[in-house]
């Protein structure tokens, strides 16, 4: 899919701007509520910034989830030691050290 | 395991990916005895990162089961390709995107990644998110509460979750999913603004994400 060519921002209509929007999140640095070309539309248009709001939001609240938050059971690292162990020696690449 | 699909060579390092995975203390010397083949080095690596890599193919796969067995995987694929990691990106940023590979391809085998993509494209009314606005009185209050999010997303379908969680959560731009799914970007930036609508739509009616499968298996 080619860059898609996006609408006057001065003379959109919700419709145009929920057709653009995946486009107008992905062009700018995420923070569509702060773009100063966008300002008077969702003046204008309080669902239309209701929705960026809870979209920005979304998507500020999913970077907190980078951080790892779960833990494998015990059974994984036994897996790993067990396949390492039992490895065919004809693969090299899973041939073992002597300490495992 | 076929390795040649993955991308396991040294690639520009991801700035954003990169800045969020800052150097580990004690990591590159188990790294370079892991190289040596010492086991206590390896155990220390698997212990410093497993709970990285089993998160991400838990939001990756929303199945607990399948996410130990491709975290298990991911450190026997580590294990072998430990030699060839140069030191030019973050260790855990390269151990990420070898994860992000080897998950993939595991849905590849299993038929379900472009096709759960496919599917997202057009799915069922049920999945779909609504396409109005939503009347303001049910707007979410500028902030989404982590927990309540993260069981959203455990209710998403899986092409819409795939997207989001390798974009608003690991930080991949649409260029590098549009690669890794064998996609255009298009199709990636429309599959991540359909999972944040999605996403808002359960944020608004919980209930909804209570009904998805899935869910009890990565509920907080």
């Amino acid at each position: 899919m080619t860059e898609t060519k996006l609408p006057d921002f001065d003379t959109m209509t919700p419709a145009d701007f929920e057709q653009y929007l995946p486009e107008i999140f992905a062009n700018g640095d995420g923070r569509v509520s702060n773009d100063p070309r966008l300002q008077t539309f969702l003046k204008n248009n309080p669902d239309c910034a209701a929705l960026v709001r809870d979209l920005e939001a979304i998507a500020d609240q999913a970077r907190s989830l980078f951080e790892p938050t779960y833990e494998p059971s015990d059974a994984v690292w036994t897996g790993i030691q067990n396949k390492l162990k039992h490895a065919d020696p004809e693969d090299d690449e899973l041939a073992l050290p002597q300490t495992v | 395991m076929d390795v040649q699909g993955l991308q396991m060579t040294q690639t520009t390092p991801v700035p954003g990916v990169f800045k969020r995975n800052p150097p580990i203390a004690g990591e590159a010397e188990a790294i370079e005895a892991s190289k040596n083949g010492y086991a206590e080095a390896f155990s220390k690596l698997y212990a410093l990162h497993k709970r990285r890599v089993y998160t991400l193919c838990l939001r990756m796969l929303g199945n607990v089961s399948e996410a130990e067995d491709m975290t298990q995987e991911a450190f026997l694929h580590l294990f072998r390709k430990i030699g060839s990691f140069r030191g030019e990106s973050a260790f855990s940023t390269w151990l990420h995107r070898l994860t992000v590979n080897l998950v993939l391809m595991h849905l590849r085998k299993k038929g379900l990644n472009l096709v759960s993509l496919e599917e997202t494209i057009n799915p069922s009314e049920e999945e779909a998110p609504k396409r109005d606005f939503g009347s303001r009185d049910l707007q979410l209050t500028g902030s989404v509460d982590r927990v309540a999010l993260e069981r959203a997303v455990a209710s998403l379908p899986p092409g819409y979750r795939m997207v989001f969680v390798l974009h608003d959560v690991e930080g991949f731009e649409h260029n590098e999913i549009a690669t890794m799914l064998d996609c255009s970007t298009g199709n990636s930036k429309s599959q991540l603004h359909k999972a944040r609508l999605k996403l808002r739509e359960l944020l608004r009616r919980p209930e909804l994400a209570t009904q998805q499968d899935g869910l009890k298996e990565v509920a907080v």
